[in-house]
């Protein structure tokens, strides 16, 4: 029978330590799915930006498929189907993997449909002048790509990056369903070691440490984009000043 | 990897039981969460300090942590809770027997939802012209009725947009109601994934009757968007 026990508010600093020295677990599933699922992205991205229509096709509906998933019936067809799938196609046996490989391959799928999305947008924000203006001064298209577009789209992206990596990280937290046993993985078997108790004091502590990490990145994506954004903010301060041009008018009277 | 079919047809069958669970869950949801999340959104704009300040704290605590873990701390809290209440008013329930669960996860996704919401109606709420207001205010509409009748309609065709993408991303995290023992779409096709170890198919299923709603949510969605952005085409 439940009996009622007080709420004990110094469990959740005590438990903190333990708690926090799984956290380079949720935050490895994590780091390895947005690095993974970016060049997944990238992929689907240029594949919904070329020319075939078939590649085109097949890159919407498979984000528009993943967008309709739950996060968790994703990560069970993963932990039960890729299993099977490896037995079928290659005789091969991966039961015995990580329990965080087949949450960073679920997750990396995941973010790879949206993160697509973002690129996609990103990279058609930027004007085809740019292009242009590159490959008219003799660059080559890759290079024109590679340094000129692509920082821009980056900066364009940055945001919905920042935010697309935070939901992925809270996303994360289904891997402990699997029994992968990262930060809430812990939790629980803390709490299993009390015989079921302290579970209030304990998800606090999980949802406290969660809130700091993700106001963490949150603020690191925000310096990032500062940092990043100066080229910007001095292109535009470029047209303003009229002082410039004023002297520039100034010596030009000298010339005539 | 031989999928088995006739399994996978009569499954299908048997997840449609959950689907009533799943929707009202939604539905419930968002209902119950609009009101409060107008407030919080009025409060936030117009309130005083200390209220905008609650406002913004609660919001980053219900964006800035996983709703799974949302979802274990209130349902070890809320039963708990209920219970000290009923016993301190001497009221012979058993709490633990008399609540359906699905009452805790109508509290947990309604509390996620306002936060949410309440982003939504801030930001379509800023996107009405102050204008309008003042014009409702001057013709002699009171402020509640200037509300009702000129921004709020106004204020709902901006938001439209981001309200199914909350709809559609409820829809999903409601799978997660199963971890409460609700009987949704998710938990039936656990029972049946785990009754003769057809998980592959079984979740399968889940996938394909998921996109199904998330599908005619968005359709839907757009027939509304269509009728209620009429008077964007009329002044056209």
């Amino acid at each position: 029978m439940m009996e009622t026990r007080a709420f004990d508010p110094a469990v959740i600093w005590q438990s903190l330590p333990a708690l926090l020295s799984y956290l380079d677990v949720t935050l490895l599933v994590a780091l390895a799915s947005i690095v993974l699922g970016s060049l997944l992205g990238l992929v689907l991205a240029w594949a919904k930006l070329s020319g075939i229509r078939l590649l085109r096709y097949a890159a919407q509906a498979y984000t528009y498929g993943m967008r309709c998933t739950p996060s968790i019936v994703l990560l069970f067809l993963v932990f039960y189907g890729l299993p099977e799938l490896a037995r079928a196609a290659f005789h091969a046996d991966i039961n015995g993997w990580h329990r965080a490989i087949y949450a960073i391959i679920t997750f990396l799928l995941l973010f790879g449909a949206y993160i697509s999305e973002v690129f996609r947008a990103a990279y058609a924000a930027v004007p085809r002048g740019q292009y242009e203006a590159a490959v008219s001064i003799g660059l080559t298209p890759w290079q024109a790509f590679r340094t000129v577009l692509l920082p821009q789209a980056a900066l364009i992206a940055l945001p919905n990056f920042g935010n697309s990596s935070i939901n992925l990280l809270k996303e994360g937290a289904l891997a402990y369903t699997i029994g992968l046993i990262d930060l809430i993985g812990k939790g629980n078997l803390i709490i299993a070691q009390n015989y079921g108790a302290y579970g209030i004091e304990i998800y606090l502590a999980c949802l406290l440490i969660y809130w700091g990490l993700v106001n963490l990145v949150e603020k690191g994506f925000a310096l990032l984009e500062a940092q990043l954004g100066k080229g910007r903010t001095a292109a535009v301060a470029v047209t303003k000043p009229v002082r410039k041009r004023r002297w520039l008018a100034w010596c030009s009277t000298f010339h005539s | 990897m031989v999928l088995d079919v006739s399994f996978m047809k009569e499954t299908f069958g048997t997840l449609w039981t959950g689907v009533p669970v799943t929707l009202s869950l939604t539905f419930l949801s968002l209902v119950l969460a609009a009101p409060a999340a107008f407030y919080a959104a009025v409060l936030r704009l117009h309130g005083a300090r200390w209220g905008a300040g609650a406002v913004r704290w609660y919001v980053s605590f219900v964006r800035g942590t996983p709703i799974i873990l949302q979802i274990l701390l209130l349902y070890s809290l809320l039963p708990s809770v209920l219970n000290a209440l009923v016993q301190a008013a001497g009221l012979p329930i058993n709490i633990f027997e008399a609540v359906d669960p699905f009452w805790y996860a109508v509290v947990v996704f309604t509390l996620n939802t306002i936060a949410l919401l309440s982003e939504v109606f801030r930001s379509a709420l800023l996107a009405i012209p102050s204008g309008q207001r003042e014009a409702g205010l001057s013709i002699g509409l009171t402020e509640v009725q200037t509300y009702v009748h000129i921004i709020i309609p106004q204020a709902l065709t901006v938001a439209l947009p981001a309200i199914c993408n909350i709809t559609v991303n409820l829809v999903k995290g409601t799978s997660l109601a199963f971890l409460m023992t609700v009987k949704d779409v998710m938990a039936v096709g656990k029972v049946a994934a785990a009754y003769g170890y057809n998980y592959v198919e079984a979740y399968l299923d889940v996938f394909v009757l998921y996109l199904i709603l998330c599908t005619v949510i968005q359709i839907g969605y757009s027939l509304l968007e269509h009728r209620f952005g009429r008077f964007r085409q009329q002044a056209a």
